[in-house]
């Protein structure tokens, strides 16, 4: 299998590559016009040295361009990242973050991950960001502008958390419209908070005289000094007045009567301001009000001429309305897009929608998706936004990545009445994503058939999404034909669709193939099933990939698991838990396969607290219904567990479970045959433990093994030796089976009276389990072993790790059958520091002591240690890293 | 609940028109808005689409049944 972690920069979107995204990383440029206020960038001074600021501001105060001005004087980096309404995810809000230190040239390490599902960020991602902001030498400058947009509380937490935690390291500086949620109390308290609000930020008369001068008014002391009261010194109506004057034939006697008017402020100088544009650059500012941002190309598809380009430079050089965001994109200030949509709404009724369409189009073409749908379903137009998902291929983001949460909100609204393939297409993603199989099918139905009829929507891409879907359908029910055609359909259509497309959506191929391996395991084809299910979890990319690499690696996990390769499944196991903490996985499945795994081979290893924990954890999580797969596997385990523990009884009940599917798996049943099998045995039923495993008995050799125990168990040594004489050749079973096989074998002799041969196999079975700690099957032999592991060799060959007492320990590095560790990420200089500690054996507080830092730095160093090692214990950290010769 | 909100200064027709929910008339100066408001989330939103349009708000009060 190819390194699962291998690509940490790959997948991260790159800030400078989308003109859209980039301009929010960006540090707004200044007009020509602004006022430098000394007694403002003096105060933000003190930024620097206190964890948070806070520049607190109404709408138009002028908070964005003093921040942006006084950092773009510092010799420091400063992170910039303005918000936005999609940014109330955490999961999307920290992936920002991350991107905006990025973008600023300070970026994290790489092991602090990043999030690929919108409404999660692991813990371990924020301790991790904070513990390596905390270990720089300089502290790291971060700005949130319009914050007032993140209202999520839990947001405001995690940002506490990480401000806490990262200490000198980190300086935050929110600006914003309305108070955080942050516990500001707290740091005012303490002096760690820098603060200017709307008083401070209102212009002084001086101020504003400058202000005005800029806009060539020269107007008297008493003038300026009427003016600031009349405005209370807001930025935004100085400037509107400044204009609206400026613009007039005599300026002195419209600053008279506007000081006399009693209008609210914005509202009339807007209009005035508006009023006395040419009549083509009123109509443009209108029409551009129902944009975010705009260019020339695109303001001209809603204007419908030509001359975009001059108006928007004059307007931004006049200092009116936009600000120039680089790369020829500009943006309307949003306290005058607002009022300005208002105006349009009064002029043009009911030309907004068709403005948004338009838009959509336009945004489409040029490559931006994201916004071209919030256009789309902003003008009600579902039909052009559904078809919009499907022909980019991108409806597997439905299901993956940061973008899932916001694709499945952004379809809420879409009225029921809208037809058509695409519209079902998403309506079928959105159930089935939901786990509602049978609504999800009749869509998918109608939208097949609507394809046949349609011909608007792409037919290739449709017809891939199309397979996608069946896929999915086929792996939730159970039903590996299904699944099998579907792939099928989608190899031959893939070479009707554009490259790019394929290129682009990467994710999109790796659910399919993903869901096509569960149903192949399902039906029992490992082999085939470990084929596609390979390929996808050594497959690179970023947040849209990290769901079907994880569940990938699950998968694999599972079917190592199934053959006995514990240490194998182990592996694989804590790999995907590395995926999963490094992406802060899962949100819409449960913990997952790989969860499962490693508490089955808890079990087989007779560490039954730690295993009954994962399983607790995998029932907390368990949020939607689950394929058969997960389903089967969670019903094995716990049956285990329960047998382990002693309780025959509900062992055999949880054997009779049936995991609802289309088509009966035959692992599941084998199985569960045996593991009814071993409960009855426990129960001292030798009858009945021999029949239900039996007519399994040639299927797979963990039943084989198992048949021979009943048969063993009901007085007949002879016969058990017999069955295990040719094991089924249908697959290569590893030591879990092997090593029960054995102990069969030795028991078999030993009744027998061949005490030299139960010697020898005995031995050998210790040596096999030895290696991958296999406890449980020598607890399970009975008590016929244990007189024979007191003396002599087999005691040597027990001790350390089956009974207590001298012995070889843990096996030597040689011995490993597992292939030389596979370190996908480089350990930093200081984890290298504390690994060579922990191997001197020593506790962690005396590293902490001896490394200079505090206990919880060193155990986020531990932490990532084992993450990056996929272990979970010292011993096994300090192993691997001597084979990997890192030590 | 029905709400009344006073705002600083004489709102235009045109602005007045982003308010539909609300009757207004305008009194020495200010202009009052009046008329039901749904639930909190609402009389939130109303707040902040007052504040993003430069609008001030000078008092806000529940009018009796």
């Amino acid at each position: 299998m190819a390194a699962t972690d291998e690509t940490p920069e790959a997948g991260f979107a790159d800030p400078t590559g989308d003109p859209m995204l980039r301009t929010r990383f960006a540090l707004p440029s200044r007009p020509a016009m602004f006022v430098r206020r000394p007694r403002l960038t003096e105060h933000l001074d003190q930024a620097l040295g206190t964890p948070l600021t806070m520049v607190n501001g109404s709408a138009g105060a002028g908070k964005t361009l003093l921040v942006a001005d006084w950092a773009s004087g510092l010799r420091q980096p400063v992170a910039w990242l303005t918000a936005e309404s999609t940014d109330q995810a955490p999961g999307v809000f920290w992936a920002h973050v991350l991107q905006a230190l990025r973008a600023a040239g300070v970026p994290v390490a790489s092991e602090v991950g990043s999030p690929a599902e919108a409404s999660r960020v692991d813990r371990r991602t924020l301790t991790r960001l904070a513990a390596d902001l905390e270990g720089r030498d300089t502290s790291t400058l971060v700005v949130l502008d319009e914050f007032d947009r993140v209202v999520s509380r839990e947001i405001a937490e995690q940002l506490e958390f990480v401000l806490h935690h990262a200490g000198r390291g980190l300086r935050l500086i929110l600006v914003t419209r309305t108070e955080p949620l942050l516990p500001l109390h707290r740091y005012r308290a303490s002096g760690e908070m820098t603060e200017i609000r709307d008083a401070e930020l209102a212009f002084t008369p001086d101020e504003a005289h400058e202000l005005l001068t800029r806009h060539g008014l020269h107007l008297s002391t008493s003038a300026v000094q009427a003016l600031v009261e009349r405005t209370r010194g807001w930025a935004a109506g100085l400037r509107l007045c400044a204009l609206a004057a400026r613009q007039g034939t005599d300026p002195h006697a419209y600053l008279k009567q506007f000081e006399a008017d009693h209008s609210a402020v914005a509202d009339f100088l807007l209009a005035e301001v508006l009023d006395r544009q040419a009549p083509d650059t009123q109509d443009l500012l209108l029409r551009i009000s129902v944009l975010e941002r705009c260019c020339p190309d695109l303001v001209n598809v809603l204007t419908q001429r030509t001359d975009a380009e001059p108006i928007l430079a004059a307007l931004q050089r006049e200092n009116a309305f936009v600000h120039y965001l680089g790369h020829s994109w500009y943006s309307l200030h949003p306290l005058f897009a607002e009022i300005l949509r208002a105006h349009l709404r009064e002029r043009f009724p009911g030309l907004e929608p068709e403005l948004r369409s338009r838009a959509a189009q336009w945004l489409r073409r040029s490559g931006a998706l994201p916004e071209a749908l919030a256009q789309g379903a902003a003008a009600d137009d579902w039909e052009f936004t559904a078809r919009a998902v499907v022909d980019d291929l991108a409806l597997g983001q439905l299901f993956t990545g940061l973008r899932s949460d916001d694709l499945t909100a952004l379809f809420e609204r879409m009225g029921p009445d809208v037809r058509g393939p695409a519209p079902d297409l998403v309506r079928a993603a959105r159930e089935l994503a939901g786990r509602d199989v049978e609504h999800g099918l009749a869509h998918l139905h109608r939208a097949e058939e609507e394809l046949a009829r349609d011909g608007a929507t792409d037919p290739a891409a449709a017809g891939l999404t199309c397979a996608l879907l069946e896929a999915l359908a086929a792996r939730l029910t159970g039903t590996p034909g299904r699944a099998e055609r579907a792939a099928e359909q989608a190899l031959a259509l893939r070479p009707e669709v554009p490259g790019h497309l394929l290129d682009e959506h990467p994710e999109l191929n790796a659910l399919l193939l993903t869901h096509l391996g569960s149903a192949r395991l399902w039906a029992g084809r490992f082999e085939d099933a470990r084929t596609v299910l390979s390929a996808v979890a050594g497959r690179p990319g970023g947040a849209a990939m990290a769901l079907p690499r994880w569940e990938a690696l699950g998968h694999l996990a599972l079917i190592d698991y199934l053959n006995g390769w514990l240490g194998r499944a182990e592996h694989k196991a804590l790999a995907a838990a590395g995926q999963a903490q490094r992406y802060s996985l899962p949100q819409r499945s449960g913990a997952g396969l790989g969860t499962l795994v490693r508490a089955a081979v808890l079990i087989d290893r007779d560490e039954l607290d730690e295993a009954q924990a994962l399983l607790d954890e995998v029932a907390a999580s368990h949020l939607l219904g689950e394929d058969p797969v997960e389903e089967a596997g969670r019903v094995l385990t716990r049956g285990r567990l329960l047998l382990a523990r002693g309780d025959a009884r509900a062992a055999l009940a949880a054997a009779d479970a049936i995991v609802p599917a289309v088509v009966s798996s035959p692992w599941a049943q084998d199985h569960a045959a045996a593991l009814a099998s071993a409960a009855y045995l426990a129960q001292g039923q030798p009858e009945p433990a021999r029949k239900v495993v039996e007519r399994v008995a040639d299927r797979r050799a963990a039943c084989t093994v198992q048949a021979a125990r009943a048969r063993l168990a009901a007085g007949h040594p002879a016969e058990a030796l017999e069955m295990l004489h040719s094991l089924p050749e249908t697959d290569r079973p590893g030591p879990a089976v092997t090593v029960r096989a054995t102990l069969v074998r030795a028991q078999a002799a030993h009744e027998l009276g061949d005490h030299t041969a139960a010697h020898r196999l005995l031995g050998r079975a210790l040596l096999d389990g030895r290696r991958e700690q296999l406890r449980l099957p020598f607890l399970e032999a009975g008590p016929w072993i244990r007189p024979l592991l007191s003396t002599g060799r087999l005691r040597e060959l027990a001790g350390g790790w089956l009974v207590p007492g001298p012995g070889h320990g843990p096996p030597a590095p040689t011995e490993q059958p597992q292939p030389p560790a596979l370190v996908v990420e480089e350990l930093s200089a200081r984890e290298r520091d504390v690994l060579r500690r922990l191997a001197e054996m020593r506790s962690t507080e005396e590293i902490a002591a001896d490394l200079h830092v505090s206990v919880n730095t060193v155990k986020t160093h531990l932490k990532s240690i084992y993450r990056k090692l996929a272990v979970s214990r010292r011993g096994d950290a300090v192993r691997r890293a001597r084979d990997a010769r890192i030590l | 609940m029905r709400y009344e909100i006073r705002i600083a200064g004489q709102m235009s027709e045109t602005l007045a028109k982003v308010f539909p929910e609300l009757d207004h008339v305008v009194v020495s100066g200010q202009t009052l808005l009046y008329g039901p408001v749904v639930d909190d989330a609402h009389l939130y939103g109303l707040l902040t689409r007052f504040q993003s349009l430069g609008l001030r708000v000078v008092e806000m009060r529940q009018l009796p049944e």
